[in-house]
């Protein structure tokens, strides 16, 4: 018996260049060009949802992510009108969040590194912590339960790969980047990123099947 | 935890992350289906490599917690009042 793996996008050439939400990206940008307010503002919120996901998951710094969405807002704001190939777009973003998650890090070096689970923290307006809510309302008890306990699992396994190659899973599999995407991206050779994305999935294998 | 253990099975473990990607080619899809329906040991391999990719695509469709969404919504609103970007340059 087989399982069937969620869908990628990059499988699928209607949707090339959308994110696993089915985000197309370029006309979301070609919009917000031509002076769509509502597509600027979904643009501006995908930066901020990537830019959160980019500090929980590749950073571990949950008290980094409102820096880091800020920073992202603000350069993708500042530039998009300006990037002359919608299709680079999604590229260029993944970048820039990149950047304004080590601008945001790097301001905090200083202050001692904690590591958080998906599901234990957010930050309050008042810079406290909290637990976060997750997408699982209209789930039974069980599902949420389980869902819950593998994303912990998931984010603990994350934390035991290289800096580099807990980068290339996130842009991959978890954003749904082609391979080129995240070579583009990362500034190594697709080949290169094919042989480092098996060996991660096999190290997170052995680390979601630890007991 | 579950490994391939023949010579055979580990030049396969290459294969399941080219099928999760789809990058076999027909005879080499043909071929592994045909391993793994021989050797439950990479058939167990194959499954838990692909619920942990599973795990991680579903990760990326969690939306943001409802505090940090209003953040955003807010940062976002403040930014559109405070003026125009630049224009596309030509």
């Amino acid at each position: 018996m087989t399982i069937a793996v969620t869908k990628r996008a990059e499988t699928n050439p209607s949707t090339k260049g959308q994110d696993a939400r089915g985000t197309d990206y370029a006309a979301l940008l070609r919009a917000a060009q031509g002076g769509n307010q509502a597509a600027m503002e979904r643009l501006l919120m995908k930066t901020q949802e990537i830019a959160y996901r980019f500090s929980l998951l590749v950073c571990g710094h949950a008290d980094d992510a409102d820096d880091a969405m800020q920073e992202a807002l603000l350069k993708t704001y500042r530039h998009a009108a300006q990037i002359k190939e919608p299709a680079a777009f999604r590229t260029w973003l993944y970048r820039t969040v990149k950047n304004a998650c080590l601008i945001s890090r790097r301001r905090r070096v200083d202050e001692p590194a904690r590591l958080h689970s998906l599901d234990e923290v957010s930050m309050a307006p008042d810079g406290s912590l909290q637990r976060i809510d997750v997408e699982d309302q209209g789930r039974r008890p069980d599902q949420v339960m389980e869902n819950s306990r593998l994303r912990q699992s998931l984010h603990r396994a994350l934390q035991t790969l290289s800096p580099d190659s807990r980068l290339i899973v996130f842009l991959r599999e978890v954003e749904g980047l082609s391979t080129r995407d995240v070579a583009a991206v990362v500034g190594i050779s697709e080949a290169n990123v094919k042989t480092r994305l098996h060996r991660a999935r096999l190290s997170l294998r052995q680390h979601l099947e630890a007991p | 935890m579950t490994t391939p253990a023949s010579d055979r099975c580990r030049s396969l473990l290459e294969q399941l992350s080219k099928d999760i990607d789809d990058e076999l080619t027909p005879a080499e899809r043909r071929s592994l289906t045909a391993h793994l329906r021989r050797c439950p040991c990479c058939q167990t391999m194959a499954d838990s490599l692909k619920h942990t990719v599973d795990a991680c695509r579903k990760a990326g469709t969690a939306r943001l917690p409802a505090d940090v969404r209003l953040r955003a919504r807010a940062r976002i609103a403040t930014l559109l009042a405070s003026g125009p970007a630049a224009r596309p340059r030509t």
